[in-house]
């Protein structure tokens, strides 16, 4: 737990501005300590007017040189220096609190993500839960080191230096702030108009790039069909699109700046001439007036963007409600069980009446009984969604049976934990996934020990991907994936392979696909996959007859059930689907004999 | 993680006389915007520094002297200014922001434009990535600096020079102090803003990691799971989070030392100033107005400085994103007409190819030597290995690629001389992955005829054998394909490719056979379409099943760039060489999937 230091799923709260400062917690008083220093800094920049109050009053005016000079120039000075660091401090307090609050939030979310049910993820969509593990925790992020700070900065302003007029002159001080109301009203109903058409803004250009996406990767279509004009014609369109929409935009700006510019002043010029005149009939000082005159300023002009930060605060919440949905999730107990052997398990598996669903009245898996004995191959033969793969689903615990009893080594697979489990079991998929890194570190991937070089060769040379990688500029550090080489299926299934081999499970768990792969190939994956499946316990997936003649166990599925089970042997006394599928093979080397006879007739 | 260094940009580049020249060149069409919005921006910035001027004669005059008229004289003029000053910053808001939108547009409309030239070599080497970046985010960085930028600096300049000017009027000495500090803030905000850019770019590049680890941990749960990885991934990922708060925080820090520093410094200078003038009061030289209006000058000064400080920054920048774009127009395409083309009314007739080589790089030949002769309305069958160089020969005959030596002939014409359009507009081609645009069935299936009409579309629809399923939707020809024609199922996608061929109507047809499986009865509409499609015309198919190869009038083996065998099915199987071991294979295979009584339906790519 060092990459967070805290549960932030217990911080959730119905109230998003409760639940957001609740995901700051263990930084509090680093923000307290932010507005602290800002509330120091604001006060400073007062004082500042007050000094110049000050100087023009009892020095220049009063003639009063001398130690008074001094004095008043040191005190503007240091109440400068103090502004000066006090603003930094809370700056540094303020971002110190952001960057922390979401760096925890982003490990936090990655964590999560990563440590959720399966069937979580199976319902998801990618695309989804990237955006809110990344822009939305931006929203947050600005909403902690920008928006609410911003919001208090000009709040703050606006208070001190309200209160400062108020102890010059009441008069004065309530002039200066009647057109403040109208300055937020505006400014706020300004930004929300301009958050719209900032969106259908930001739509559109969304719109261009798909549409250039779409041409650029159908580059051989326009080409093919010499549509090079028309797919300018097509472009032009949306690009026009998005300069009207631009122009949109500007013009709601080139509105609302001018009128708020001429409100703005409006206040301040009637300010200033209330002051002129107040001055001018000796009811406050000169130097009062040209204290005045800069404090009204900065209570004034900073309302004109309180609108745009309160309207940018309801996109920090929207965003942490989107964060929140992924955050109440429950996560997978990866330790929870009772039952935790010492070494490895032998393998020995009693399926009993077993039923699963993934939605309540669509019986994926019913009454499956069967027992492995531990070494055992065990093939699955069945149709797509016949079964086969929930069946292997449930060994590493990525789903739960809903009834009946999964035994391994004779204690419930409830009983142990995940974690354990996962440790005991390998899985080669057909198209397996690799990770955007070398090839090496691919191999590396599931074991936790230190590995040194020579044992990754060694189980590459296994898998038969020796030669391939080798023969790769780079080697085994050549990367993977969209920066780096692609593999093919076959290959990528021999990394698998490599990969299980040095994970060493007790049990395996196969997709025995070897399709469009050539035959030379095709015999490497089989090979290498002996070798892997010896002295373990191992559960085929399997698509051909002669990938699972050899089993001690063929189960064959057919919508749920298991229809027919026993060796090759038994099984072919029996009519049945495994004879049906086992006299194609026979009928197609006949028939292919035919075939290459015909045409050397 | 993974490493992404490499593929990292150039972010400064230098700025020469060629480059602000074509930069310059970008806003020519658009001069009387820029002298607009300039003229409107040296209003704003002259009134700007008057009023503050007006304030202290507010004081001096009015307060000072007793003057109630000149009160109510200057702050008439004072209103005045503010409502001037309102309308200039309408005009230049609404010029500058909307001549960027004009240059983005521009940029944009001139590099797809130039794309669309641009050959498939140019394609297979930059990734669309690239591509994409050069038409978003480079056009709006450079169009920004080009209008924004030059707004910000114009806005600067002039406030400074006019605040330095009315300072010189109120009190020349003490405007020489603020004169001899003001290149210091400069260089000091130059500095800052370049190392808060830096850092800022730098927390973006781990935000992009930051992404590309979320997408592996979703995507890749499964594996994660199985080979209970988590601890391990999330230490990983917690580098790549410490290295963006390292990044972020630093570049919020600096930002917020920035202004502070500049104050403190300005702040130094104002109390020398309030020293000095106060002591020039007494001696009659200096007013109380013009202490005031030293105060708000050396007061605000600090933000012209910064505007220039960040332009400046953001200038660098903006040359390395000129120079990609810049590169990317300047790309010739690779297969242009010749200066000299023959007219061509038809590509029908024979198809020779002779000596034909081509190689992407030097040393790595693809294509070593091919010589085949195709007659009018035959069906060739390229077949062998993949990466033997089946594609590549198509794309060589529909001269997407040039061959390196020898050449290609249509009717005895080599076909270097001829139009690349005439070439292209007369080819039809269904590829193996069939790939659809966004928008409704009517639209893909038009856009092998532009001027098609609905008729025409369905009777294209009919012979292709798409006709039946189309209706099946509820909005039939209108039915939305998603995007990339994901809402529709591989097998529908290549029908509906077949029926834009065939409303094309191509002299020469191209067709590269899928090899994912669609289930029996879309297969066979499949075929009965592609049928139709090449009666009477010339043909050539990447086969890949054995109905279509047996049917060719001539196949050919490509293996290792070369034609390893060339003949009917009948003298090929004979033959008993390669194409007798690719047939049998694939004999195997056909069956077995054919007769599977599982039905077995593979996951199929969606292209």
């Amino acid at each position: 737990m060092k990459y967070y230091d805290i549960d932030l799923k217990k911080t959730l709260s119905k109230k998003r501005m409760v639940g957001l400062l609740r995901l700051m917690k263990g930084y509090h008083w680093l923000y307290i300590g932010a507005t602290v220093a800002l509330a120091i800094a604001t006060i400073s920049r007062t004082g500042i007017y007050l000094i110049i109050r000050q100087f023009i009053d009892d020095v220049v005016l009063a003639g009063n040189y001398g130690t008074n000079l001094i004095r008043v120039i040191l005190f503007f000075i240091g109440l400068s220096l103090l502004q000066g660091a006090f603003s930094f401090v809370s700056g540094w307090l303020a971002s110190k609190t952001a960057e922390s609050s979401t760096r925890r939030l982003r490990n936090y979310l990655f964590d999560h993500l990563q440590r959720l049910p399966y069937a979580y993820h199976a319902e998801s969509k990618t695309g989804e839960l990237i955006s809110r593990a990344t822009s939305d925790v931006d929203a947050i992020n600005r909403f902690y080191g920008e928006q609410a700070i911003g919001i208090g900065r000009i709040l703050l302003m606006f208070i001190v230096n309200f209160i400062a007029i108020l102890q010059l002159n009441t008069r004065l001080a309530l002039i200066s702030v009647i057109a403040v109301p109208v300055i937020v009203g505006v400014s706020i109903f300004f930004f929300s108009k301009v958050s719209k058409a900032y969106e259908e803004y930001q739509e559109q250009e969304a719109t261009l790039s798909s549409r250039l996406q779409e041409n650029l990767t159908g580059v051989r279509v326009v080409k093919a069909f010499a549509r090079q004009g028309y797919e300018s014609y097509k472009f032009d369109q949306e690009n026009w699109q998005k300069f009207k929409l631009g122009k949109k935009l500007l013009s709601i700006h080139s509105l609302f700046w001018p009128i708020s510019d001429i409100i703005c002043g409006a206040q301040m010029l009637t300010a200033f001439f209330v002051g002129a005149m107040m001055a001018l009939n000796q009811e406050i000082t000169v130097g009062t007036y040209i204290a005045f005159a800069s404090l009204v300023i900065w209570i004034i002009w900073p309302m004109r963007g309180l609108g745009r930060l309160i309207v940018q605060t309801s996109t920090g919440m929207v965003s942490y409600s989107r964060v929140v949905e992924i955050l109440k999730q429950d996560r997978e107990p990866l330790n929870e069980g009772d039952y935790l052997p010492d070494g490895n398990v032998n393998g020995e598996i009693i399926f009993k009446d077993v039923c699963f669903s993934y939605e309540e009245d669509h019986p994926v898996l019913h009454e499956i009984n069967f027992v492995c004995n531990p070494g055992d191959v065990i093939a699955l033969l069945g149709s797509t969604g016949s079964g086969k793969t929930s069946l292997v689903n449930l060994l590493p615990r990525f789903y739960d049976a809903d009834s009946g009893s999964i035994t391994l080594d004779g204690v419930e697979l409830t009983r142990y934990p995940r974690k354990y489990l996962r440790s005991q079991i390998g899985i080669v998929e057909q198209e397996p996934f690799l990770f955007s890194r070398s090839i090496k570190e691919n191999i590396k991937y599931g074991v936790l020990r230190d590995v040194s070089d020579e044992e990754v060769i060694q189980a590459a040379k296994f898998a038969a991907i020796h030669d391939v990688l080798s023969a790769f500029p780079d080697g085994y550090e050549t990367l993977v994936g969209e920066r780096g080489v692609t593999l093919s299926g076959g290959q990528k299934q021999r990394v698998a392979i490599a990969r299980a081999l040095l994970k060493n499970p007790s049990i395996l768990i196969l997709d025995d696909s070897t399709s469009s792969v050539d035959t030379e190939t095709e015999a490497q994956i089989r090979a290498a996959l002996n070798k892997l499946m010896q002295n373990r316990t191992t559960f085929i997936i399997a698509h051909r007859i002669q990938s699972v003649m050899a089993a001690n166990l063929i189960l064959v599925f057919d919508k749920g059930k298991i229809v027919q089970k026993g060796t090759h042997e038994e099984l072919m006394k029996q009519s049945g689907m495994y004879r049906e599928i086992f006299d194609i093979q026979t009928r197609i080397e006949v028939e292919l004999e035919k075939e290459i006879s015909s045409v050397n007739v | 993680m993974s490493t992404f260094e490499e593929f990292d940009e150039k972010e400064y580049g230098k700025l020469t006389g060629n480059i602000l020249g074509r930069l310059l060149s970008l806003l020519k069409p658009h001069w009387k915007w820029v002298v607009g919005f300039l003229l409107c921006i040296a209003a704003v910035s002259i009134i700007d520094s008057y009023t503050t001027f007006l304030s202290s004669r507010l004081i001096d005059e009015g307060i000072r002297a007793g003057n109630r008229q000149a009160i109510i004289r200057i702050v008439m003029i004072y209103a005045s200014m503010i409502v001037f000053q309102a309308s200039s910053a309408f005009g230049f808001i609404y010029l500058v922001g909307v001549l960027a939108e004009r240059v983005r547009y521009d940029l944009r409309k001139r590099m797809f434009n130039h794309l669309q030239q641009l050959s498939l070599s140019y394609y297979s080497q930059t990734p669309v990535g690239w591509i994409m970046s050069r038409l978003t985010s480079d056009t709006e960085r450079l169009s920004d600096v080009m209008t924004w930028g030059i707004l910000d600096i114009t806005w600067a300049i002039i406030n400074i020079s006019t605040a330095a000017v009315f300072m010189f009027i109120i009190n020349a000495s003490l405007a020489w102090i603020v004169l001899i500090l003001l290149p210091l803030l400069i260089v000091i905000a130059i500095r800052f803003r370049k190392t808060i850019l830096l850092f800022y770019r730098r927390s973006r590049k781990m935000n992009s990691k930051i992404t590309g680890a979320f997408n592996e941990g979703i995507t890749g749960v499964r594996v994660i799971k199985a080979l209970s990885r988590e601890e391990g991934n999330l230490r990983e990922f917690s580098e790549l989070t410490d290295g963006m708060y390292q990044a972020s925080f630093k570049a919020a820090w600096l930002s917020a030392l920035f202004l502070p520093t500049v104050q403190i410094i300005s702040a130094a200078t104002l109390g020398i100033i309030l020293w000095r003038g106060g002591m020039q009061v007494q001696i009659g030289v200096m007013t109380v107005g013009g202490i005031q209006a030293f105060v708000s000058y050396i007061t605000f000064i600090m933000w012209p400085i910064q505007d220039m400080a960040r332009v400046y920054a953001q200038m660098q920048n903006a040359v390395a994103s000129a120079e990609r774009i810049f590169s990317l127009i300047d790309t010739e395409p690779a297969v242009k007409n010749r200066s000299q083309t023959v007219q061509t009314e038809s590509i029908q007739g024979d198809i020779r190819f002779e000596n034909v080589h081509f190689h992407y790089e030097e040393n790595d030949p693809v294509i070593k030597g091919i010589d085949f002769l195709v007659k009018h309305g035959e069906m060739v069958a390229l077949v062998g290995p993949t990466g033997g160089g089946k594609t590549t020969i198509v794309n060589l005959l529909c001269r997407f690629y040039e061959p390196t030596q020898g050449t290609i002939y249509f009717k005895d014409v080599d076909y270097h001389t001829m139009k690349l359009q005439d070439i292209q507009s007369r080819i039809g081609m269904v590829l193996q992955t069939p790939h659809l645009f966004t928008g409704s069935i009517s639209d893909n299936i038009r856009y092998g005829k532009l001027s098609a009409n609905d008729q025409e579309i369905e009777k294209a629809a009919k012979l292709a054998g798409a006709h039946d399923f189309i209706m099946q939707f509820e909005k039939g020809y209108q039915q939305d394909v998603g995007e990339g024609g994901n809402l529709l199922s591989v097998g529908q996608k290549q029908l509906i490719s077949i029926a834009r061929a065939i409303l094309a109507e191509p002299e020469l047809f191209i067709m590269d056979e899928a090899t994912s499986s669609v289930d029996t009865l879309t297969e066979s509409l499949i075929q009965q379409g592609i049928d139709r499609l090449m009666k009477d015309r010339t043909s050539f198919v990447i086969a890949h099943r054995l109905s279509t190869i047996k049917r060719a009038d001539k196949i050919i083996v490509i293996e290792d760039g070369k034609i390893e065998e060339m003949g009917t099915h009948r003298e090929l199987i004979i033959q008993q060489g390669k194409y007798y071991q690719l047939y049998t294979q694939q004999f195997r295979q056909e069956l077995e999937a054919q007769y599977d009584i599982f039905n077995k339906q593979e996951p199929v790519e969606a292209g």
